[in-house]
């Protein structure tokens, strides 16, 4: 009993290019963070 | 001629050199002897028991699960921690980084016995291993399996591993003419090294890629190799934090003072590298989670236990890990990198043993055998270790 | 030898010595078919005759048919015998399944082998080599259906799994299991035949069967079909396995292997020379002085 029924296999496309901006920015602040010079304490 | 009667003599030295060295040093009585003799002479017990009677015998594993805390936690696990080795390679001589110069030698020292040692337990896994030599004599090459790629890397990746660190040995058996010769081969070897661990890190992942309707669908992805790929960096980086601190405290005489305070650079950069790499790889997951539709599965057990794994063992880490970069605290490096350890071991078990047939209603749980025999694997490896760094030019420097 | 036939055998003995040769050749092997059987659950009255005759063949545990309480749970194919047949309770009545190796076009199995001991034979069936097998137990992990088992209390343990009978299909013969069939619920032939037969009893008799055949095209099409009145789910057959044949996973890791293997290295090489171009720059340095 096999049915045929179109799948959407990109569906998620949207999300996850979302998510990849998400991410560029985020990791843009954590490369900043670990880079930028420590404080004195 | 002149030349391989020089090399003649030089071996008949290094023959009586290498007699003499075989004697052990130092005291006997030391905690972990005391610990670690009684586990490997029981271990060696468990298996002959093991290759005379069957793998049944001592072993829980089933038709079920007929890969186990063996292949689970000594070959995937071990090799994973392993990876530090082709990293600080690349990173020294492709890269040409030379602060982390201090550490290549011992780093890949572990590297190799990792390999030789956990890769080795492979064969206490077979239930033919007479006939390990098919594949790779070749009168059976299985061109079309993962495992054959994996095994055959594994042993040209021990070979380059044995040439990057060949020179030490030379150094040690004061061979000049054969480091000389070694030491031009460095380059190729981590080249090639490098390109091989890339491969079978991953590799080691594509050997469950067939496994899909076993895996729980939350750990199964078809980006696996990948994933252990990108893990493999960071659980390489955490293990020389990891191990390089025990070094430090337990061969401190080895050491000089000196290289005490680089390591703490060193530790440092370490650290940075792998919060990098573990925020990628979290991003990583979290894309084969929107791409695979995965939220329905979150709201049970299992979705619980992939998010300790995904969250507790590797974003907080990560944050752990940059944290601790930034206020130059190597407390919590330390702490975080054993936290990623853990995160490692659950990850590569959960895809090969806990939710490998997640709803199978016998589970496989390891057998105090096979435990006792894993912990044999790694005491061997560390007195293999001992008696190679207080011997050899290890830990120092200089060339 | 008129004209037609001439030129055909000149065109064969130029073929035979262009380098088509070998395409040639294969073509002409292609046509063995891979032979599989057809199991018509429902003529099945669950006799077990086929696993007597199966042990019986192969040296295994003969298990006592006579006595019923077998059935009672469901069991699997074990290391000491390669067939069994389950009984499930269902809306319509009792049905009975044999369960074995189902000979897939694309098996796992020999894919996952590292040996080449698990091997597709062209003739259809799946067999395992002894001399060649190390016993890594791949096969087992890679299999869709489970089917592969491992002796666990032997020294010198086999892998044992249905052969489909290979060395009685060699002498001409049906697997043990189909000649021991009192009702013809198996039936043995090449799988271009089987579908059809099977195809006919679905038009036939649209209301008996569901309109499935299992293995026409699960995991990329198998050398054994099963026919069944009801949903396969409830007699035991996982039905999500997809249509994709199992090795086709594995294919893209394995051809990114070579690609890996030619660019890396070459890029490794090159950013080591960029560095050195920039130490050069400050400090006159290679790493051959290293
Ligand atoms: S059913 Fe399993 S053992 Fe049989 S051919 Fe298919 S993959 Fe191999
Ligand atoms: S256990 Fe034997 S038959 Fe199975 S994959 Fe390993 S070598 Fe091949």
């Amino acid at each position: 009993m096999e049915f045929y029924y179109y799948v959407n296999i990109f569906e998620t496309k949207g999300l996850e290019y979302v998510l990849l901006i998400c991410f560029l920015v985020l990791f843009i602040l954590l490369v900043r963070y670990l880079s930028t010079p420590e404080k004195k304490e | 001629m002149n030349n391989t009667t020089a090399i003649t003599s030089d071996f008949k030295r290094f023959i009586r050199f290498f007699l003499q060295e075989l004697k052990p040093k130092g005291k006997w009585l030391t905690p972990f002897n005391i610990i670690s003799i009684p586990v490997i002479l029981l271990g060696t017990i468990i298996l002959f028991i093991r290759f005379t009677q069957g793998l049944g015998s001592v072993t829980n594993l089933s038709q079920e699960f007929p890969w186990g805390f063996w292949i689970g936690f000594d070959v995937v696990i071990g090799v994973a921690f392993a990876g530090g080795a082709y990293i600080i390679t690349f990173v020294v001589y492709v890269m040409k980084v030379e602060k982390y110069h201090s550490i290549v030698r011992v780093t890949v020292l572990n590297g190799l016995l990792a390999y030789i040692f956990y890769a080795g337990a492979l064969v206490l896994d077979l239930g033919r291993p007479w006939h390990i030599i098919n594949p790779i004599i070749g009168n059976s090459f299985g061109y079309n399996s993962v495992l054959f790629l994996v095994a055959w890397h594994f042993l040209l990746y021990m070979l380059a591993e044995f040439v990057e660190f060949s020179p030490v040995i030379a150094q040690w058996a004061q061979l000049e003419k054969v480091r000389k010769f070694v030491s031009a081969l460095t380059l190729g070897a981590v080249i090639f090294g490098i390109t091989l661990s890339m491969l079978h890190q991953s590799g080691l992942g594509a050997l469950f890629l067939m496994a899909k309707p076993k895996i729980h669908p939350l750990w199964y992805s078809e980006f696996i190799p990948i994933l252990f790929f990108v893990s493999s960096i960071f659980a390489g980086l955490s293990m020389i934090i990891f191990e390089g601190t025990i070094s430090h405290k337990v061969f401190r005489n080895l050491i000089g003072e000196k290289s005490q305070h680089s390591f703490e650079e060193i530790i440092l950069g370490m650290a940075k590298g792998a919060a990098i790499s573990m925020f990628v790889y979290y991003f990583f997951k979290a894309l084969i989670f929107i791409h695979e539709q995965q939220w329905e599965l979150i709201n049970d057990f299992w979705g619980y236990w992939y998010l300790v794994e995904v969250i507790g063992f590797v974003l907080i880490p990560c944050f752990m890990f940059a944290y601790a970069v930034k206020t130059r605290n190597t407390t919590i490096i330390r702490l975080a990198a054993i936290i990623t350890l853990i995160g490692i071991i659950l990850n590569r078990l959960n895809i090969s043993v806990i939710a490998f047939k997640w709803d199978a209603v016998n589970k496989y749980y390891p057998s105090w055998e096979e435990i006792i025999v894993t912990l044999m694997v790694v005491f061997t490896e560390i007195w293999v270790f001992r008696w190679i760094v207080t011997r050899m030019p290890v830990f120092s420097k200089q060339h | 030898m008129d004209r037609r036939n001439f030129l055909k055998t000149t065109a064969a003995v130029c073929a035979a010595t262009l380098p088509f040769k070998n395409i040639k050749a294969e073509e002409t092997e292609m046509k063995t078919e891979f032979s599989g059987v057809l199991v018509d659950t429902t003529r099945c009255i669950g006799c077990r005759s086929c696993e007597v005759a199966c042990s019986k063949e192969h040296d295994l545990y003969v298990p006592d048919i006579k006595n019923d309480s077998a059935l009672e749970s469901l069991r699997t194919t074990s290391e000491k015998q390669w067939t069994v047949v389950n009984r499930f309770e269902t809306e319509k009545g009792e049905v009975f399944v044999k369960r074995q190796c189902l000979h897939c076009w694309q098996p796992a199995c020999t894919a996952a082998c590292l040996t080449n001991a698990m091997y597709k034979t062209k003739e259809g069936p799946v067999t395992w080599d002894g001399d060649k097998c190390m016993g890594c137990r791949y096969c087992m992990v890679s299999c869709p259906f489970d089917i592969p088992k491992f002796e666990y209390n032997e020294w010198n343990p086999k892998i044992q799994k249905c052969n489909m009978c290979f060395e009685r299909l060699q002498q001409g013969k049906k697997p043990a299991c189909v000649e021991a069939c009192p009702t013809d619920a198996l039936m043995f032939g090449s799988k271009r035949q089987l579908m059809e037969v099977a195809r006919h009893r679905v038009y036939n008799y649209p209301d008996k069967y569901v309109h499935k055949i299992y293995g026409e095209h699960d995991v990329g099409g198998t050398g054994w079909l099963y026919l069944s009145a009801i949903p396969f789910e409830q007699i035991g057959f996982s039905t999500d396995l997809g249509t994709t044949p199992y090795p086709e996973y594995t294919k893209e890791f394995l051809f990114s292997v070579p690609l890996v293997l030619f660019s890396i290295p070459a890029f490794l090489l090159g950013l080591n020379l960029l560095t050195n171009r920039k130490n050069e720059l400050s400090e006159k340095q290679g790493w051959k002085n290293e």
